[in-house]
């Protein structure tokens, strides 16, 4: 299932490009993290090549930075009136608008069922009760015939795709189970919680999964692993800093002018380097110029080759620490045009910016916003929630997952 | 919707306290028959708020059931009474219609046999 996804989207591209892209970008994402955005429009070309050779100690601070303002955010959203209930935009625009517009096409590349999810559902007794908080096209629902599944998830194409199949569903947010407690013998949240944008939402979808199901009931989680087996995926995804996650507000912010959607950094994949025109960016002087477009004239060639050499040396460096640090994605999903045409989503989702056009590859593309968990972070929040324990963890094909179990009646 | 998941359903609206159970506005109910399971009805007998069942039943034009939960004997040896939880539960299908909050009024929608349990921002 995960698997499905990182098939879809990636690309033919020889590893070398791949690696090389991915490495302009890593480094330019530092560059970006650690630099206000004025700052940046004042770099030169010439100065670019050694403001982009961060050190791993500024690396360092950048990856800080990320995690920092991240924290911030959190603080500022805890203490701020809005509930942890209220979806915040950015999954509004880029969790729930995409998945409405992409629903039946998203459905179709969702049929392999994870062995793990199906071993766990197996595992459960007869005539249980089980409950799918977020469970997409209903993959899930009805594996285990002698039990009783009710799906919701949050949007309503999916749940119509599930209802078709004679599926028991409802439109309904993990965040907040219209469910009265203790009714589950068990439930599953499979890859869902990734799409939740703040620590507390996520905290608070777990304890949702435990409040709705019985005494002694029991809980499968699974989300997106920061840690990645096929690192090259990581290049396809686009790093948030956590600062413009909340300023990405669509066609009237700075984020959207043709300077930034022309800039390779913003770019919704990693675009190949002949995608982009070199004279263009020049003529920008844009900050995010690759290292192959430094004209030969403003270096000598030796100083040229090191500095490319030290790149390579720091673009494995800047991989690790950003696969450490880095947690806040936009994943793109590619959408036919066919398809897009059958959804008529897309058409407004185009002209508000929300997706873009990709003729090279005859698709819409759309971006899902992904907070991957880093080792450890899922088991951290869930023994946060009181009245669970946690009864199995383990990493597969790169997602963390946990199984939880509700107190008994008799315990704490 | 089955009265299965209407057993479970609850307003979750902030602030709300009585938000269960729902009351139903049956605007078109349909039935689709399904497998007799007894050992899965008696499973599901221990979950369920018993006057919740019969009213949401009534609602949807099934009278049948009787109006005091009745005790574990009957459970164990009464297949006609299994059979009519069995109808209740299972069996019927609220297509068209509405949950109605007891404490707000507020209605949640019910279209093509999907209840729509999202909340307005000012709800949340």
């Amino acid at each position: 299932m995960i698997l499905d996804v990182l098939r879809s989207i990636r690309t033919s591209s020889s590893s070398s490009t791949t690696t090389t892209t991915g490495g302009r970008i890593i480094l330019q994402s530092f560059g970006f993290y650690s630099v206000s955005t004025s700052k940046m429009r004042d770099i030169k070309v010439k100065s670019d090549s050694r403001e982009l050779i961060t050190s791993s100690d500024e690396e360092e601070e950048a990856a800080a930075q990320i995690i920092e303002s991240v924290s911030i955010r959190e603080k500022e959203i805890s203490s701020s009136s809005l509930s942890v209930k209220s979806t915040p935009e950015i999954e509004k625009k880029y969790v729930h608008r995409v998945y409405d517009a992409i629903a039946p096409h998203f459905s179709s590349t969702r049929f392999a069922k994870w062995p793990k999810v199906a071993a766990f559902l197996e595992s459960l007794p007869c005539g249980s009760v089980i409950l799918d908080a977020g469970c997409g096209n209903g993959k899930y629902l009805g594996l285990n015939p002698s039990c009783f599944f009710i799906g919701c998830d949050i949007s309503h194409p999916l749940i119509k795709i599930c209802s078709d199949k004679g599926q028991e569903v409802l439109v309904a947010d993990a965040v907040n189970l219209p469910y009265r407690e203790d009714f589950g013998d068990a439930a599953i949240s499979i890859a869902v919680l990734h799409h939740l944008s703040t620590e507390s939402r996520r905290k608070k979808a777990i304890e949702e999964l435990v409040r709705v199901v019985k005494p002694g009931g029991f809980v499968l989680i699974t989300v997106w692993a920061a840690e990645q087996e096929d690192t090259s995926l990581l290049t396809k995804w686009t790093p948030l800093s956590a600062k413009y996650v909340e300023e990405w507000v669509g066609p009237g912010s700075p984020m959207n002018s043709p300077r930034v959607r022309n800039n390779p950094f913003f770019s919704l994949e990693s675009i190949p380097e002949t995608e982009v025109s070199t004279k263009e960016q020049k003529a920008d002087n844009s900050p995010f110029i690759g290292l192959e477009s430094i004209p030969e004239s403003e270096e000598s060639t030796r100083e040229l080759k090191e500095t490319k050499a030290s790149i390579v040396e720091q673009k494995e460096e800047s991989l690790e620490a950003l696969k450490k640090s880095q947690q806040e994605y936009f994943v793109p999903w590619h959408l036919p045009y066919h398809r897009a045409e059958v959804s008529g989503a897309s058409a407004s989702a185009l002209a508000t910016g929300l997706a873009k056009k990709d003729d090279r590859k005859g698709a819409v593309v759309y971006n899902r916003y992904y907070h991957v968990f880093s080792e450890g972070e899922l088991e951290r929040l869930a023994s946060r929630v009181g009245n669970a324990m946690i009864v199995d963890r383990f990493y597969d094909k790169s997602n963390w997952c946990i199984v939880l179990q509700k107190a008994a009646l008799n315990q704490d | 919707m089955r009265l299965i998941t209407h057993n479970m359903l609850s307003c979750n609206i902030k602030g709300v306290t009585n938000g269960f159970p729902l009351r139903i506005e049956a605007g078109n109910v349909i039935e689709k028959e399904v497998d007799f399971n007894p050992d899965f009805i008696r499973h599901m007998f221990a979950k369920l708020e018993w006057k919740a069942l019969v009213e949401g039943a009534r609602s949807m034009g099934y009278a049948e059931l009787p109006e005091d939960s009745p005790d574990a004997a009957v459970l164990e040896s009464d297949e006609s009474f299994l059979k009519k939880l069995h109808h209740a539960l299972l069996e019927l299908h609220l297509e068209e219609g509405a949950l109605v909050c007891p404490e707000t009024g507020r209605k949640f929608p019910v279209n093509k046999g999907i209840p729509n349990m999202l909340l307005h921002e000012d709800e949340v």
